[in-house]
C-alpha cells in the first residue's frame, strides 16, 4: 500500500470513528420517556442510552415545549476558534441549554468550555459532540 | 522535529504534486485527530473531577448512614431492623447500557429499585431514613463504578489518539514539508541551470552566425 493510500484510509477511519456515534434516527423526548430503556441506535449499529433522570430534568425545564425536543442534542464544535467553542443550533435545545446554564436564550447558542463541563455534568447523556465539517477543510499552505 | 526527507524514486513534478496532496491529507487528519483529542481530554478531566467528588460524597453518606443506624438500633430491636431490611425493597436491578462520547463507548449503569409493600408506620421513621440513606449510597457507588470505568476507557483512547497526533505533528508532516521544500529547490536549481544553458546556446549561436556572415 502506498503512503498516500495509508493516509487516506487513516483519515477515512478517523472520520468514520468521529461520526459513528451520531444517532441514525433522533427521537422526541416524550417518545423516549415512554420506552422502558430510553435509547437511540447509532450509525455504527451501537446503542446510546439516556439517563431517565436527565430526561425528566429536560421535561421539567421545557414544560409544553418538551414534545418538540429531539434527542440527542448535537453540540457542534468549532475548531477555528482558539478555545474549544461549541454551538447549538436547534431552537428547542437552545432553550433547554440556556435554562440549564442560566444564560440568555439566543439561537444559535455558543457554549464555552466551562459551560460545556456543566452541561456534561447535568445532561451528559442527552448531548453528543459533532465535529464540524469546517474541521476537514484545512486552508492550503502558502508556497 | 524530523528534518529528514522522504526517499524519492525521481524528483519530478508529478511526485511534487503527489506530495502536496499527501501533505493536505495529513494536515486534515491531524486537525480531526487534534479536535478529537481535545474533546477526549476535556471529558477525561471532567470524569476525574466527578470521580473525586463522588468518592468523597460516598464517604460522607456512609458515615451519616452508620450514625443513623447506630442511633436507631439503640431503641429498635435487631429483629425489627432485619425484618425491615427484608421488606423495604421488593426488587432491585441494575440497567447496564452504553453511551458514546467522541467515538468512545462508555458504560452506563442505572440502579432501579421497587419499594416493597408494607404499612406505613409499622417501622420507626428513623429506620426509613436509614433505608433511604443506604439506597442513596448504593446509587452513588454505581455511578462511581461507571465513572471509573469511563476514566479507563477515555484514558486509553486519549493515549492512542495522542500517539497518532504526535506522529503526524513531529514526523510525518515535517518530513513531507521538508521533502516538498527540497523538491522546490531542486526545480528552481534546474530552472536556473536551464536558463544559463539557454543563454550559453544563444551566445554560441550568435558567435556562429557572426562567423557564417
Amino acid at each position: 500500500m502506498s503512503e498516500d493510500r495509508i493516509y487516506e484510509s487513516l483519515l477515512r477511519n478517523e472520520l468514520r470513528v468521529v461520526n459513528s456515534y451520531i444517532a441514525s434516527k433522533r427521537k422526541s423526548l416524550p417518545d423516549l420517556l415512554k420506552e422502558e430503556y430510553p435509547h437511540v441506535l447509532t450509525l455504527d449499529g451501537g446503542v446510546h442510552m439516556f439517563r431517565r433522570s436527565e430526561l425528566l430534568l429536560a421535561m421539567e425545564e421545557l414544560g409544553e415545549e418538551s414534545s418538540r425536543l429531539m434527542l440527542p442534542i448535537y453540540v457542534e464544535l468549532i475548531p477555528t476558534q482558539t478555545i474549544t467553542t461549541a454551538v447549538v443550533r436547534d431552537e428547542v435545545a437552545v432553550k433547554l441549554i440556556s435554562r440549564i446554564l442560566g444564560v440568555e436564550s439566543v439561537s444559535p447558542l455558543y457554549v464555552y468550555p466551562i459551560q460545556l463541563m456543566e452541561l456534561r455534568r447535568r445532561i451528559g447523556t442527552l448531548i453528543q459532540y459533532v465535529i464540524s465539517p469546517e474541521t476537514i477543510n484545512v486552508p492550503q499552505e502558502s508556497d | 522535529m524530523s528534518q529528514q526527507i522522504l526517499r524519492l524514486a525521481r524528483p519530478t513534478k508529478i511526485e511534487f504534486i503527489r506530495l502536496r496532496r499527501r501533505l493536505a491529507t495529513a494536515r486534515r487528519l491531524h486537525k480531526v485527530l487534534r479536535d478529537r483529542l481535545l474533546i477526549l481530554t476535556q471529558e477525561l478531566i471532567s470524569l476525574y473531577r466527578e470521580a473525586i467528588e463522588r468518592r468523597s460524597r460516598i464517604h460522607e453518606e456512609v458515615m451519616r448512614c452508620e450514625t443513623e443506624l447506630m442511633r436507631t438500633s439503640s431503641y429498635t430491636p435487631p429483629w425489627v431492623i432485619e425484618e425491615f431490611s427484608n421488606v423495604r425493597i421488593s426488587t432491585s436491578s441494575v440497567v447496564v447500557g452504553s453511551r458514546v462520547v467522541a467515538g468512545v463507548r462508555l458504560p452506563l449503569l442505572e440502579y432501579e429499585a421497587k419499594t416493597g409493600e408494607y404499612e406505613h408506620g409499622t417501622y420507626p421513621l428513623t429506620l426509613e431514613e436509614v433505608g433511604k440513606c443506604y439506597e442513596e449510597v448504593l446509587r452513588e457507588v454505581l455511578r462511581l463504578a461507571e465513572v471509573e470505568a469511563s476514566i479507563f476507557e477515555v484514558g486509553r483512547e486519549v493515549q492512542r489518539v495522542r500517539r497518532k497526533v504526535n506522529a503526524l505533528e513531529n514526523i510525518i508532516i515535517p518530513r513531507l514539508r521538508s521533502t516538498i521544500k527540497y523538491l522546490r529547490m531542486k526545480f528552481e536549481e534546474r530552472e536556473r541551470e536551464d536558463k544559463i544553458r539557454r543563454k550559453r546556446i544563444k551566445q554560441i549561436l550568435a558567435r556562429k552566425g557572426v562567423m557564417l556572415r
